[in-house]
Formats: structure tokens, C-alpha cells, sequence
């Protein structure tokens, strides 16, 4: 709240930014690493907030973004139509050493380009690349794994991954050609990243900033109330109110 | 345990079972949550334009081919005369469609819980910009919403001024066991107002119909100034108006917000997906509390579902379950609401809504600043030409008799919302049009008949479309009254392991903070039968937020 208050917050840009992708790609490990430049290998489900936010200096801009995750909601397809609504980026992540998390990335573009703001920019990230890479600490049990049965993005756990430990490459089952390929024919940004080493995590959140359309976003925000889908901004804005605004009035009101 | 077995299963994602479950995630226990529609919100779900014609489609047309669910089956005896316009409109998505149009008092159970669960951080509010009554001239007036309007009105004489003041005062103090309510707790309000407060009928009709939102002339004195009193002091939280208007259709937008915290406590979501069975399972005797009490089998999922505690919408009760299922919390609803049938409009149209302008907004004209619309007094307006001016958000109070051919013993109250709530594309505007009908007439008339006088009056009196005021889509149906539809069922007790939410009020500003309350009964219960002894330990249905900052740093 203190950033709302100070006089820094009027100039920053809020923008919203949804994360998409299979189980276990490592969603939740590629947040953490732009959000707090942290690796938890042994990564306890931390879970309870409704979104993350960091800032992102841009020239003389301030990015705000406000990075909402799936929260398992994708697991069994459902996913809110809210989880989309005024999203103005987004990630889609897939795994270097599964060729179908892949294939399940492309759906998840196909679904924004349904669902969401037809202007919305979206980032296609490779991750895990570090279990690709001949690198001595490469090896197996520290990586960006999630646990195949516990899909909820905000219960991210460590996997085991010994296998890594020998030929690398000949782990990589999505190439990077092919992925960039298809990333420049549907018009997407492209990075291959390593939430654990944190190679290109922050790339694709610079990259982002850079095509989001900032005077758009200014401008329209005037018009709509708010910029990103959370309410707290919404106050100043027209018309809109923040429920959280003489909160203490609120309290014991149940008439119950 | 293992990865299928849920301490709670709750069935239908309407409001209710929505917060319910966000808090029994938040408290720690492990909750599925299923809902057999493959969108959010249940009988409250906001649809956009294309999935309210299904939505109206399949409860018109006859049954397919395929056994209809116990839910389906359900739904088509609730949901009655159906109609619909032939043709939908292009840019469908972008509606935002409320089954359960509602405005939110500023302060009450509602605000209450989107506060202390952080989901007011996902949407967006707004005031509602007026409250107006269609009088008995045909002429739209809009209702002061303050004891400072009432000063500035130039419509009241002095004297009505001094009666209306000390109801206003009167009402929301502590009217309970003063001389005034004594042996009149039940009498009809109107009469109340009359005899107590010596009120003129014009006054009358707005203090009932648009303040406290009767829906009748027979509707008792004490629930009346319980509303009353709840709705004034909602007023100056926010702005002079109690009441809020939630962006993107309201209830529905409301209930995903609730689902999504539940989820990010680990609530696992299942929606769209038939549920084929549900069966009780015979406990061993004496239970020794590791098996589950029940068996879920959904369509399309080969792993069976098992909880031990189901809280259900009516809808998915088999009567099977019945036996064991209780209602709770206990049905307060007063008759005169619990076991009305309700008809309801949805129509798109046309904007601007233009309404009245009040005084003090005529000293501001051309002032484009929104603020002072939304937030300013309204007042009633008396003048030969009477300025007017756009308003995004409105509630239009039909009385019982106002409407020459509409219905004389009910009153119908109409929501409209414009582009600004995030519900419509730009230029377009929704009605929503609710009127409780009598469900032991004999000759029942169609939704649409009964509602579409007031459509017309709507739309001629408060937009420029020319005649005939067509809407350019509409919906109307009627809502089955609960006691019709399921036997009441006992209030549920410490042996009830399928608890069964009760319906909420359809009147516009309780059927919000209907559902908050239920809800924490709900919870309370759910967690007194599932943890027994810490029951004490759980104070409220929201833990603290943690602070701020740091909750923006984590997940």
C-alpha cells in the first residue's frame, strides 16, 4: 500500500499478466526467480496470495506488473474467464525436455487469442534449459521440476531428475529451432530460460515491457477505471470504488 | 489420504458454495469444488450473450436424446417459461449477463466478506448512480437517497419534509421497542407509514417500494425497517449511495473471485463435467472416522471422488441423499419471500439511460466530471422542463399499480447497466427486470407477458429509442420458488453429512449479503462436523490478510 500512497505509483504502469502452461513446466519457479531472483529447489507450496507483483524500470517508464498464476484452476480446463479478463501479457511456458508440454503451449495460445485482449503480448519460454546445457551443476536433482501430481502451479515442489546427470542434450525433446519457428509464425516473443540458473527470466519481462503498448494502456485506463483487473487501483479512477477504502467502517456488519 | 479424497466436496458454484468454499480453503481443509456447468456461478453465473441463449435454449427445448442429470433435471423444473429473442448480437463476449442482478450495500455481509478474503482486489465497483420511482403519473422521480436530500428537496413541503425526517431519523436509530413499532411489527408497511407517520402516498411509495424494496403492499412493517435501517447505514461509506454495482455482471465475476481463493489455497476446481453418482456410504459400526462418507463418480474422470462432508446446492440432492441432508442454515427468509416465484427480464438495448437530472447536478451543468454524478444527491425534480442527464447505473422501481396493465399487488424493480460496468460493449445497455408472482394463481400468464409492459415503459421513459421501445435482445423466465420445488428438508444437525445451501433473497440488495451470511453458517457448521474440537479456535470465516506488502512479495 505504501506504493500506492507515494507519488511514485502515479506514474507506474499497471500491467496484468497471466502465466499459462502444462503441469510441472516450471510457471511458478520462472515468477520466483524475476520476482525475488530466487531458485527454491526444495520449493514448499507457498501458496495464499491472489497475485504477485514486481516492478520493471523501463527508459523512463515504471512497469508494475501484476503476475497472476493459474492456482491449479487449468488442471481440469477451468479456468475462470476472469483469470483472462484485461490481461495485457502473457507467458506461455513449456518444457525443453517434453515435447508435448509444447503442444499443450500452442493450445494455451490458441485459448488467448479466444479468450483474451486481442492486443495482448504473449511470451512462448522454454524452460529448464539448464538440464540441457553440459554444465557441471547441471545435474539432476536441483531442477526446475514440478511434481506431475500436485498440478497446482502454487504448489510447486522439487522433482527428481537424476537422469540428467550423463548426456544432456540428448534430454532436449522440443528444439529450439522448431519452437522458434513456430513462436515468429503465431507472432509470439521467444526465450529459452532457466528459472534455476535464471538465464533469459528476466529477458522476457524487459522484452514484454518494450511491445506493451503504453500510451494505449494510459489512455484507456482514463476510460475503463482500471488498468489491471485489481480493484485496489480502481479508487481514484472514475467512478470506480475500493472496496478497501474505510475498510474499518466494514467491520461486525453482518446482520446475521 | 490419498490424491481423490476431499474432507469437502461442494456441489454448484453459486455465490454461496463460492465463499463457502474460499473459506474452508483458507482454514486449511481440503476441498473439491464441482459445478456440472462449464462456467463459474451457478444460478448466478454472469454469461456472455452467447451462453445465455444456451443457457435459455436448454432449459426451453425439449429433452435430448441423453438421461438429463440429476442437476439438468433439476434446473428445468426450476427455471419456467422461457423465452427468448430469435437472433443474438454480434460481440458477444463482450457481455457480462447477471442470472442474478443485485446491488451491494456498502456495508453489510457482502463487503464484509470480499474484504476480509482479499477478493475485492480481482474486480471492479461502482455506486450506484440512482434510485428512481416510476409515479403513478407515468413521470420518473428520483428518490432522495439521504437525510441531506431531503433538506434540499424542492418537491416535499415543509411540512412532509419534518414527517419524512423523523421517519428517516426514526428508522435508523434504534426503532426496536420504541412506542411507534409496538404491535405493528407485522402490519403492512404502507399502512405503518400512514397511520404512524401521517406520509403522503407518494412518499409512501418511495420509502416502500425504492428504499426499502417491498414487494408488495402487504409486506410487513419490521423486515422492512431492518432493510431500511441496513441501507442507510451503507450510505457515506463509499459516496451518498448505499449501494455498490459489481463490474463485469456482478454476482457471477464475484463468485470466480471466490473460487480463485480458494484455489491459490489449494481447492481443487472441476467444473463442466456431469456428476453420474453420489452415494452414501455405510459407515462401519462404530465408525472408526478413516473412511469417507461418500462417492462421487463424474463423467469423463475414472477415479471416484470421496469426502466426508458434501455441501450442495439443491439442485444436485438426490432425493436418495435427501434422508440425510439437512438445510442450513435454518430458512429465515420471511414467507412473503421464501416461497414467491419470481419472473425475470434480461434485455439488451440502446443507450444512453437518461434520467432526471437533480438540482444540484443542474448548478454543475455541463460539468463532465463522473464523480459528481455518481456521488452527488439526488433529488426529486418538479419543473416544466426537466433537465436530464446519462447515468451508467440506476435502479427503476416500478409500485404496485403504477404501470396501467402490469400488475396492481406486485412491485417490479428494474437494474440497468451501461457500458461503464464493464458488462456490455460500448453503447449498449442491459435491463434487468424482477417481479414476484404469485405462484398459487391459477392461470398463470408467461414471464414475457407479465414483463414486457414494463420493458416498454422502461425503455420509452428512460432512453431515446424511439417507438416502439424494442429491446434489441431479451430473455424473460420464471424462478420456481424454493418450497415448490425441494420438500423442506429438517435444518441439519450434528448427524447431517450433506448440508444444503439455502436460496438467497432476489430482492436486488439482499441477494448478496444473503449469500455472505449463509455462507458462514455454512463454514461454521462444516468445521465444527469435520474438526469437532477446534471449532472454538476458529474466530472468524476470513483469517487477517497478512500485510499487505508483504503479501504482494508472495505467493
Amino acid at each position: 500500500m505504501a506504493e500506492s500512497g507515494s507519488g511514485a505509483a502515479d506514474k507506474s504502469v499497471q500491467v496484468k499478466l497471466v502465466l499459462l502452461g502444462e503441469a510441472a513446466v516450471g510457471k511458478s519457479s520462472i515468477v520466483l526467480r524475476f520476482v525475488s531472483n530466487e531458485f527454491q529447489a526444495n520449493k514448499e507450496p507457498t501458496i495464499g496470495a491472489a497475485f504477485l507483483t514486481q516492478k520493471c524500470r523501463l527508459e523512463d517508464r515504471v512497469l508494475r506488473y501484476e503476475i497472476w498464476d493459474t492456482a491449479g484452476q487449468e488442471r481440469f480446463h477451468s479456468l475462470a474467464p476472469m483469470y483472462y479478463r484485461n490481461a495485457q501479457a502473457a507467458v506461455v511456458v513449456y518444457d525443453v525436455t517434453k515435447a508435448s508440454s509444447l503442444e499443450k503451449a500452442k493450445s494455451w495460445v490458441k485459448e488467448l487469442q479466444r479468450q483474451a485482449n486481442p492486443n495482448i503480448v504473449i511470451a512462448l519460454a522454454g524452460n529448464k534449459v539448464d538440464l540441457v546445457q553440459p554444465s557441471p551443476s547441471a545435474s539432476g536433482s536441483g531442477s526446475a521440476v514440478e511434481s506431475e501430481d500436485e498440478a497446482d502451479d502454487a504448489t510447486a515442489t522439487p522433482g527428481e531428475n537424476a537422469a540428467a546427470a550423463e548426456q544432456p542434450e540428448s534430454l532436449r525433446q522440443v528444439p529450439r529451432d522448431e519452437a522458434e519457428a513456430y513462436a515468429k509464425e503465431a507472432g509470439l516473443l521467444f526465450f529459452e530460460t532457466s528459472a534455476k540458473t535464471g538465464e533469459g527470466v528476466v529477458e522476457i519481462f524487459t522484452e514484454i515491457a518494450k511491445k506493451i503498448p503504453i500510451e494505449h494502456i494510459l489512455a484507456s485506463s482514463r476510460g475503463t477505471g482500471r488498468p489491471g483487473a485489481a480493484g485496489r487501483s480502481g479508487g481514484a479512477q472514475e467512478g470506480g470504488v475500493n472496496l478497501e477504502e474505510n475498510a474499518a467502517k466494514g467491520k461486525d456488519a453482518c446482520n446475521c | 489420504m490419498s490424491e481423490t479424497h476431499f474432507e469437502v466436496i461442494v456441489l454448484g458454484t453459486g455465490l454461496t458454495e463460492s465463499i463457502t468454499a474460499a473459506a474452508l480453503s483458507k482454514a486449511g481443509f481440503k476441498v473439491a469444488h464441482l459445478d456440472e456447468n462449464p462456467y463459474y456461478g451457478g444460478d448466478e453465473a454472469s454469461l456472455t450473450l452467447d451462453e445465455l441463449a444456451q443457457w435459455a435454449d436448454e432449459r426451453t427445448l425439449s429433452s435430448s436424446a441423453s438421461e438429463p442429470s440429476r442437476y439438468a433435471a433439476a434446473q428445468r423444473a426450476k427455471f419456467r417459461s422461457v423465452s427468448r429473442s430469435g437472433s443474438v448480437l454480434p460481440n458477444s463476449r463482450q457481455y457480462s449477463l447477471s442470472l442474478s442482478p443485485s446491488v451491494i450495500p456498502s456495508n453489510g455481509p457482502a463487503t464484509s466478506s470480499l474484504i476480509g478474503s482479499g477478493v475485492s482486489r480481482y474486480g471492479g465497483y461502482k455506486l450506484l448512480e440512482r434510485i428512481a420511482v416510476f409515479d403513478r403519473l407515468g413521470k420518473v422521480r428520483n428518490v432522495p437517497g439521504s437525510k441531506e436530500d431531503v433538506f434540499k428537496s424542492k418537491d416535499l413541503s415543509l411540512v412532509d419534509k419534518r414527517r419524512l425526517m423523523r421517519f428517516l431519523m426514526f428508522a435508523s436509530g434504534e426503532f426496536e421497542g420504541k412506542p411507534e413499532l409496538a404491535g405493528n411489527e407485522t402490519t403492512p408497511f404502507p399502512d405503518f407509514l400512514r397511520n404512524k407517520f401521517s406520509l403522503k402516498q407518494d412518499v409512501i411509495d418511495a420509502i416502500t417500494y425504492a428504499l426499502a424494496f417491498c414487494t408488495s403492499s402487504f409486506d410487513p412493517t419490521l423486515p422492512a425497517l431492518h432493510r431500511i435501517r441496513r441501507y442507510l447505514l451503507s450510505s457515506g461509506r463509499y459516496g451518498a449511495s448505499p449501494f455498490l454495482v459489481g463490474q463485469y455482471g456482478g454476482a457471477g465475476e464475484i463468485a470466480q473471485g471466490f473460487c480463485r481463493a480458494s484455489a491459490v489455497h489449494g481447492g481443487v476446481y472441476i467444473l463442466g463435467r456431469k456428476i453420474l453418482s453420489i452415494t452414501h456410504i455405510e459407515l462401519s459400526s462404530p465408525p472408526d472416522g478413516t473412511e469417507p462418507a461418500f462417492s462421487l463418480q463424474l463423467d469423463d474422470l475414472e477415479d471416484r471422488l470421496t469426502a466426508d462432508l458434501i455441501i450442495s446446492s439443491p439442485d444436485y440432492v438426490s432425493p436418495e441423499l435427501r434422508s440425510i441432508a439437512g438445510l442450513l442454515p435454518p430458512d429465515t427468509l420471511d414467507a412473503s419471500q421464501g416461497t414467491s416465484s419470481v419472473a425475470r427480464c434480461i434485455a439488451i438495448f440502446d443507450g444512453p439511460v437518461i434520467f432526471p437530472t437533480s438540482p444540484s447536478q443542474q448548478t454543475l451543468a455541463g460539468s463532465e466530471d463522473p464523480s459528481l454524478t455518481s456521488a452527488d444527491a439526488d433529488l426529486p425534480v418538479e419543473s416544466d422542463a426537466e433537465p436530464q442527464s446519462k447515468v451508467d447505473t440506476a435502479v427503476l422501481v416500478f409500485p404496485p399499480g403504477s404501470l396501467p396493465g402490469a400488475s396492481a399487488t406486485a412491485s417490479a424493480t428494474v437494474l440497468l447497466t451501461g457500458e461503464g460496468t464493464m458488462s456490455t460493449p460500448a453503447g449498449k445497455c442491459i435491463a434487468y427486470i424482477s417481479m414476484p408472482i404469485d405462484s398459487q394463481d391459477s392461470t398463470p400468464c408467461s414471464a414475457e407477458t407479465l414483463l414486457k409492459p414494463y420493458l416498454q415503459a422502461t425503455l420509452s421513459s428512460v432512453t431515446t429509442i424511439s417507438t416502439p421501445p424494442e429491446a434489441l435482445f431479451s430473455v424473460f423466465y420464471t424462478i420456481n420458488g424454493h418450497r415448490e420445488l425441494y420438500p423442506r428438508l429438517s435444518t441439519a444437525d450434528s448427524s447431517s453429512r450433506v448440508l444444503v445451501t439455502p436460496p438467497s433473497s432476489p430482492l436486488l440488495p439482499e441477494s448478496m449479503d444473503d449469500a455472505a451470511c449463509n455462507a458462514e453458517a455454512l463454514f461454521r457448521h462444516a468445521v465444527h462436523l469435520l474438526r469437532p474440537g477446534q471449532a472454538g479456535t476458529v474466530e472468524g470465516l476470513w483469517p487477517p490478510l497478512e500485510n499487505q506488502d508483504e503479501e504482494e512479495d508472495s505467493w
